[in-house]
Order: C-alpha cells, then structure tokens, then sequence
C-alpha cells in the first residue's frame, strides 16, 4: 500500500477543508446557545461548507468544528483522497485499508502529548468551563458528545473500544447519555461491571482526528486504536489518562476522564436524532462522574448536528455499515456485487447486490445482515440483481416496484433486536430495544425459465443492436437534442 | 434577583399546586451555568406572581407547553451517593 497522506488531527483537517472550500471559517462571534447548532443543522441541510466558528460567546480561546464529516467530499479529504473522488472509490479505499495489516498504536510520553496542554482536577472540574453547546432547542441538556469517542476497555478481555455514545452534560460534573445494551460498551457494563456494582472507567476525547473519529463510528470487529491506524497508514499516538488506566489519542483537542457509575442514574434526553427525529424518551441512562478534564491550548470542540438528511452520523454510519456487510457477506462466499446503504435512509436500508446464483440467497443475505453486530442499526435489506447499479437510486426503486413480489418477496423478521431511536417503533418497543425487520427481495425467481418467463428490462441501452445505439449517440446533436450523448 | 427554571415533565398534571412536589429542575439563567441540572424540593403555581421565580415548561420530546408556573425552590436534594461526590 502506498504512502498515506490524510491530515493526523483535527487543525489538519480543518486547514485541509479550507484550502479545499470544503470548510468556512467564522470570524463573528457565535453563540454556543442554540446558534452554532442552527448553523450546523442548515449546513447539512443544504450540504454546504462545514462551518469552523473561531469565535464563541462566553469562551474566548474556544473554537468549533461543525458537520466535520457529512460529506463525502470530506470524507475523501479525511482518507487523505482527491475530494472530487466518487463514493465508490471511497468505498473501494476503505476496504483496501481496513483489509490490510493492522497498526497497532503507540503510548507517547505526556510532555508530548497536546491534549495535555491543560489539566483540570478536583474542585477545578466543571463541564462548564468548556464550550458545550444546546445543539437543538429543546434538547434535555446541553450535549457534549456529538462528535467524539468514548473509551473504554473491558477489565477481563482486555478489549478496548472506542464508542460515539452521546453524551449530555446534566451538571458541571456530571454527563448521561444513551448507551445501548447490544452496544459493545452496553455489554461490557452488563457482563462485569453492573453484577459487581464496580464503576467503569471511561475517558471521553473530542476533537479526534477525522480518521479517529471514522473509527470509533464505525461497527468493525477490529479495535478501534489499529482500525483508526489501518485507515491512516501510521499508528496513532496516544497517551494515557490522568485518573485511570486509559490511554487516549494524545492528539485530540479535549479529553474528559471519569467513571460509569454502577448504580445512579440521572435524566438523559430528549435529543434530536440521526432519524431526524426526537424519538426516545427522556429516561434515566447511563451516568458518567467526570473527574478531570485535559485539552489543548485552543481547543476546537467538534459538532454533529443530528436530524433529518445528512449529517455525519447517517452518512459515516452508512458508509461503514454497508462496507463492513459487504465484508462479512463475501467472507461468507456469497457473490455480493456490493452494498450501500444511501444516507438518505437514516441507515435503516440496506441495498444488497448480489449474483443470484442459487434459490434463499436473499434470505441468507438477510439472515446474516439482521443476525451480525451490524443488524440492530437498521431494518431493511432490500436484495436486487448485478445488473441493477446499487448506488443510483432509480433503478434501484425501480427493480424494487417491480421485481418484489408482494407474496413472496417480502418477509418480516420479528421480534429482533431495536434501537430506542427507531420512529416506528411503539413506545414499548422502544423502551426494550425489541425490533422487527423485513427483506425485500427483488430478485428473479431461479427456478423461472430465463428465456421466456424473466422478463425484458425495456431501455435504451438493453433492448437496441449496438449499432444502433452507437448511430443514434453519434447523431444526437444533429437530431437537434442539446446535452451530453451519453 | 428572580431566577429562570425549566422542567420536562410527560404530563402537565405532574406538577400539582398547593403541595411539595421533587423536580428535576435545570437553570435558565444566563451564563456559563445555563441547562445544568439540580434535584430540589419545590412548589409551584399557575399563578405567576405566586412566586419569585418563573418556571418554563417542556413535554416529553422537548415541545415547550404554553402553560407557565411560578416556583419556590424550598431546598436542593442530592440524589448522588455520598462515596461519589
């Protein structure tokens, strides 16, 4: 594999949105209640410019970095990629890398360490004293992780994991957020932790590299530390806590250190969702008692907006969730043509192409998608042919109108694994993370004769000779038609 | 000097009148402090002289309630475990 070059922080990044017009910077003051969050939001609406806001009312010295990833302009920045790359490509890089050697991290010394350059203990400690901002109005809280990694490790196993949990500041030494029970941290309270009433320590880091921030979003078996360094070509730096064992990216512009607290719960919620919704309930959730608080000289705070299309959690989910299917399914052996969830489903569809080489291969597809550690984060699987393009959503809803047949095409899975945040879900199902998903299958029937009972796609590139074709592409113009040929 | 609350409640009838309620209640005052939260022993009323302070209302996905209520904060209960703080 050749060098990599993908910026190593986030002021790399940042510099690289910039010189690129993927990013603006915001000299006026911004106010981090409710403004920067409007800001953010209608940038993801509109998919403009990630807005860096060097200017925040009440924290001088304070910056933020909005919508650092909700495009895939960015996202090609971020792997270090010619922006103008196509999702595909993306794509293609992505596997490339995260099928290579992994890169395990290195332990830095604290002197050099940049998000050591302040350290808050004691009574110093208050949340406060950082920029969180209200991201919606409305919200149950002022959010500190929108855009971050939560670190923990398991005391037996040894695993470490990177998690973007969110997180919302309920006092200046207090934080709750929604941790799920399938979630690897969920299982890692439920399997030690919580039976032992012991606290899990934790250490939150904002401000992560892109690539960093790619990893802890990312739902791969491999640890987050060696995915974050596969994708960057470099291990990453890290350094460890000032109140536990935890090792950090030393990189990172905050990092907030403290313990799970086994048996106190505080209010968590409401909060706008990647759904585009607010849907869970407000709810007694997982508590995390800060204990100190380190960051940079200058510290940039990072921002994801949540709520309808796109922002950075429904397009990097996506992206990884679809890619790392398509992983599983080929390590498998099915004849997988690729997979791609667009972001505009919120992640909750999955498009499946496929070589339907024998008769239940959709089931099969569907079986292992809703069966994996991928599957309670959406809940369509919709299989269609090779022929049909996966990423161009017109002959996708096409083959899916026309080739899924009502009877025997669709089939609900139920009493599956939910999420809380689901807006279909009822109340109930909801509170108990308890899903239902559904496979539409849109391939031609194997045991239909291919000559006389599959039918014809009727399109221009299909039905006529090529010379024709060619004929009537090279006279386009002349006919009178303006517009490219092709 | 007055202060600004907030609650979330599911259902307006949980903050009864002419009793002691115990309110997760957040700060609405200006300032580094603004939205963090206390548990406290509190009265309230639909009556908004009733009370020094002003009390705004959420529902349960954040829709603020026209209804508006004075509040006295009688004291602050701290729910978190000694061994924590």
């Amino acid at each position: 594999m050749g060098k990599i070059s993908a910026p190593r922080n986030n002021r790399e990044f940042v510099e690289a949105c910039v010189k690129s017009g993927d990013a603006v910077r915001i000299k006026q003051e911004v106010d981090w209640d409710n403004e920067a969050g409007a800001i953010v939001r209608r940038v993801c609406e509109l998919g403009e410019a990630a807005p860096f806001m060097e200017n925040i009312k009440d924290y001088p010295g304070f910056s933020y970095f909005g919508a650092p990833l909700s495009t895939y302009r960015r996202m090609a920045i971020a792997l270090g990629m010619d922006p103008a790359s196509t999702l595909p490509q993306i794509g293609a890089e992505y596997l490339k890398r995260t099928n290579s050697e992994p890169i395990a991290p290195v332990v830095i010394d604290k002197r050099d360490a940049p998000c050591k350059e302040n350290i808050l203990l004691g009574d110093d400690v208050d949340l406060c004293k950082l920029p969180v901002p209200l991201v919606h109005d409305g919200d149950g809280g002022r959010y500190v992780g929108t855009w971050h990694g939560v670190i923990t490790k398991h005391p037996v196993r040894g695993d470490v994991n990177w998690g973007m949990y969110r997180q919302m500041m309920w006092d200046g030494r207090t934080m709750s957020g929604a941790v799920f029970p399938f979630s690897d941290l969920g299982k890692t309270l439920t399997d030690y932790y919580l039976p032992r009433g012991e606290g899990c320590p934790f250490a939150t880091a904002i401000g992560l590299s892109p690539l960093a921030a790619m990893a802890a979003c990312a739902p791969s078996p491999i640890p987050e530390p060696e995915l974050c360094g596969m994708l960057s070509g470099e291990a990453v730096r890290l350094v460890k806590c000032e109140t536990n064992d935890l090792e950090v990216p030393a990189d990172a512009e905050i990092i907030i250190e403290g313990m799970i607290l086994p048996d106190y719960k505080v209010e968590e919620g409401p909060f706008g969702e990647y759904t585009g919704y607010r849907t869970s309930p407000r709810d007694f959730r997982v508590t995390f008692r800060v204990d100190a608080i380190t960051y940079r000289n200058n510290a940039t705070m990072t921002i994801s907006n949540m709520g309808v299309p796109q922002d950075e959690g429904q397009l990097l989910r996506s992206f990884s969730l679809g890619l790392e299917l398509e992983k599983l399914l080929k390590s498998q052996g099915i004849p997988v043509t690729g997979v791609y969830m667009h972001p505009r489903s919120t992640h909750h569809m999955m498009i499946v192409g496929v070589k339907p080489t024998y008769a239940g291969i959709a089931m099969q597809i569907a079986q292992l998608a809703f069966g994996s550690k991928l599957g309670p984060w959406f809940h369509m699987v919709m299989v269609v042919d090779d022929q049909t393009d996966i990423f161009n959503w017109d002959e996708v809803y096409h083959a899916f109108c026309t080739r899924c047949n009502p009877e025997r095409g669709i089939h609900v899975f139920k009493n599956t694994t939910g999420t809380a945040l689901y807006p279909h879900a009822t109340p109930h199902d909801r509170k108990y993370s308890i899903g239902s998903q559904v496979l539409f299958d849109c391939l031609w029937p194997v045991d239909w004769d291919k000559t006389n009972d599959v039918p014809t796609i009727v399109s221009f590139k299909n039905v006529y000779p090529k010379d024709i074709q060619e004929k009537v592409l090279n006279s386009w113009a002349d006919y009178g038609f303006r517009g490219a040929k092709k | 000097m007055a202060n600004k609350w907030e609650v979330f409640v599911m259902d307006l009838a949980e903050l009864a009148e002419g009793k002691e309620l115990e309110l997760t209640i957040r700060t609405l005052n200006d300032g580094l402090h603004k939205y963090t939260y206390q548990r406290a022993k509190v009265e309230v009323s639909s009556k908004l002289d009733q009370f020094a302070d002003s009390l705004q209302v959420r529902l349960g996905r954040g829709q603020l309630s026209d209804r508006k209520f004075s509040i006295r904060v009688i004291e602050r209960v701290e729910r978190l475990p000694a061994q924590y703080r």
